[in-house]
């Protein structure tokens, strides 16, 4: 039973893989996006940097350095609201009712996709780490630290495209799982510590901030670039963030294990 | 005798909205057969199929297939059949190839089937030349020989086709004809397949069951359904007023040997027992009406003269349903790529 659950899941990733790699533009768009919002940002913001007040606030001299997280992050969350697209299309296609009239774990579906979502993400992270390295930002951690940002983007990637794959099981259209995720994405990132420090931040968003789940991803991803390895800092939040995934992947299985068509 | 590979007793279903599309459904299939279901766009052919494939959940009813039943005991039922749906759903952004290899990982096939299966199921439908291509540069007939190969990649006792020759050409539709008939020859796989073809439900099918708005209307083999018509059909058409024609009809219904009389269009279809000796009584009956016989024909019954008997309509004539001519566009779209 054990060996089927992981035989599907593998099945469902490889096709979600295959896809993946015929769509050269996207991943190319997926680099070039950060990296012009690095090079941006790093330019409009590099002004406040002359105030050692600034600096002081950011925890680090460099804005693209604290910047690096927030891009991150901001590409991972794109990429997982977006991961429930392809149940939609497989609904259109035929493709679902394929799978769901085989002697598949149904569990399979949501896991196998939201896997296939967290690879690629890694790989997006891991160019965008290599494009800021080319702009000057280097992980104070190291090669290990940068291991490590990696593996929570992933994580809160499959915390992302499990919400996705939920509401694209209920919602069956694009145009409603578009606009639930256009309603979710901007809110979600501007009120977390993705793009500003929090310490700038009016009160009532101070305290928004420190609960949305983005800042739990990006805390720790900053920590590794421009803080160090604290583990107080990196233990807690990486271990919510695991355990918001696990709780997200669980919900998706409870939602395709009822599914027929 | 044999052991039926389907067996259906009252399957209803009704859509949330309360669209009732199954509505007490009772059939059977011998194993071996190929039996077809025949029915206008919208009387529940595809519907069926769903419940049988457990892919949708019966309002009321039961049904097995090999003995399995479909809402209990799903594994077995998945394990036992094969479904080509009606939607063309190969995937584009893989190989021919790619596209068995996937489907036989979902049915749990060995390295070792695989190797054997795959070329197997290709060289059947003629693909093996494809088969590294993406189904992408596929043309609609190819995706169409593809989605049945990946159907029969497990080698299912059962094989559900919906619509298996919708939307192609002739030369492609006789071809998987002779994929149909060849499958049963060769394995003796039990074979349910939907239609709105006439011709295809009379050259493939044992036995036919003719559906229509969510009900089955007759059951049997194409020649006991002709037969429950008689022999021949005499076409007619009228000159005259609609009550002289009406008049003309009620004469000729009284006669002795005929079995049914059918509007189609302008021209009235009447199933005779015999149509050279009938034919004389039927101008001696209305000749000094309103209505004179213009133009007649005598014919053979055919399974369209049993459909329009049963349902009181002409297949060609049905009107499709908006979400029906859209899901025909979508398909329409993907068979021309
Ligand atoms: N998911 C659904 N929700 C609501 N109504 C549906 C759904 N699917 C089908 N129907 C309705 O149920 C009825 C039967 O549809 P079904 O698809 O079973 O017909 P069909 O015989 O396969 O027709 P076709 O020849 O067009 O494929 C139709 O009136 C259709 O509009
Ligand atoms: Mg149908």
């Amino acid at each position: 039973m054990r060996t089927r659950l992981a035989a599907d899941v593998y099945s469902v990733f490889w096709r979600e893989m295959k896809r993946f790699w015929l769509q050269k533009p996207r991943i190319v768009v997926s680099v070039i996006q950060p990296a012009i919002w690095l090079g941006l940002m790093g330019n409009l913001m590099g002004g406040l940097l002359d105030k050692p007040m600034a600096a002081a606030v950011l925890g680090t001299g460099n804005y693209l350095s604290f910047m690096t997280a927030g891009v991150m992050v901001m590409t991972t969350l794109f990429g997982g609201v977006f991961g429930g697209v392809s149940i939609i299309w497989d609904r259109r296609l035929g493709l679902l009712n394929k799978m769901l009239a085989a002697p598949i774990a149904r569990a399979a579906i949501p896991v196998g996709k939201a896997l296939a979502v967290a690879v690629q993400t890694s790989i997006q992270v891991a160019l965008i780490a290599l494009v800021a390295r080319l702009l000057g930002v280097a992980f104070v951690t190291g090669p290990a630290g940068v291991l490590m940002a990696i593996g929570i983007a992933a994580l809160f990637s499959v915390i992302m495209s499990s919400l996705s794959l939920i509401l694209a099981a209920r919602l069956k259209s694009h145009e409603a799982l578009f606009a639930v995720v256009n309603f979710l994405t901007m809110p979600l990132m501007f009120t977390s510590n993705a793009m500003f420090p929090t310490q700038t931040m009016p009160g009532w968003l101070r305290s928004i901030a420190a609960y949305n789940p983005v800042s739990y991803a990006v805390r720790p991803m900053r920590q590794l670039v421009t803080g160090g390895w604290d583990w107080t800092v990196l233990g807690q939040d990486a271990a919510v963030v695991a355990a918001m995934a696990a709780l997200m992947v669980i919900l998706a299985v409870l939602q395709y294990r009822k599914m027929v068509a | 005798m044999t052991m039926k590979a389907i067996e259906v007793r009252g399957l209803t279903k009704t859509y949330p909205g309360g669209i009732r599309a199954v509505d007490q459904v009772s059939f059977w299939v011998g194993e071996g057969e190929i039996f077809g279901f025949l029915g206008p766009n919208g009387a529940g052919k595809s519907t069926t199929i769903l419940m049988l494939t457990t892919l949708a959940t019966p309002t009321a009813g039961s049904a097995t297939v090999m003995g399995y039943d479909v809402t209990t005991n799903t594994d077995a039922v998945r394990r036992s059949l094969g479904y080509v749906s009606q939607d063309l759903a190969v995937d584009d952004s893989l190989t021919g190839w790619e596209n068995l290899y996937l489907q036989a990982r979902f049915y749990g096939l060995t390295r070792d089937e695989m190797r054997r299966r795959i070329p197997e199921v290709l060289d059947m439908v003629g693909l093996t030349s494809r088969a590294r291509d993406l189904v992408e540069t596929y043309s609609g007939g190819m995706r169409k020989r593809l989605d049945i190969a990946a159907g029969l990649i497990h080698r299912p006792k059962v094989l559900f086709l919906d619509e298996p020759t919708l939307g192609l050409d002739i030369q492609t539709r006789r071809e998987i004809w002779d994929y149909i008939t060849r499958l049963r020859e060769e394995s003796g796989m039990t074979i349910f397949l939907t239609t709105h073809y006439m011709e295809e439900a009379d050259r493939l099918c044992d036995r036919i069951a003719i559906i229509d708005r969510g009900s089955i209307k007759a059951v049997g083999t194409p020649s006991e359904l002709k037969s429950t018509l008689g022999g021949d059909v005499i076409v007619l058409r009228f000159g005259g007023t609609d009550a002289g024609v009406a008049e003309a009809l009620a004469r000729i219904r009284a006669l002795p040997g005929v079995r049914d009389v059918a509007r189609y269009g302008d021209d009235y279809r009447v199933a005779v027992q015999d149509g050279e000796s009938t034919l004389p009584q039927f101008f001696a009956a209305t000749q000094d009406g309103a209505a004179p016989i213009v133009r007649v024909s005598i014919n053979r019954v055919t399974l369209d003269d049993v459909y329009l008997s049963f349902t009181g309509r002409a297949l060609r004539d049905e009107e499709s349903s908006r979400e029906d001519a859209l899901q025909q566009r979508i398909r329409m779209r993907r068979v021309r790529g």
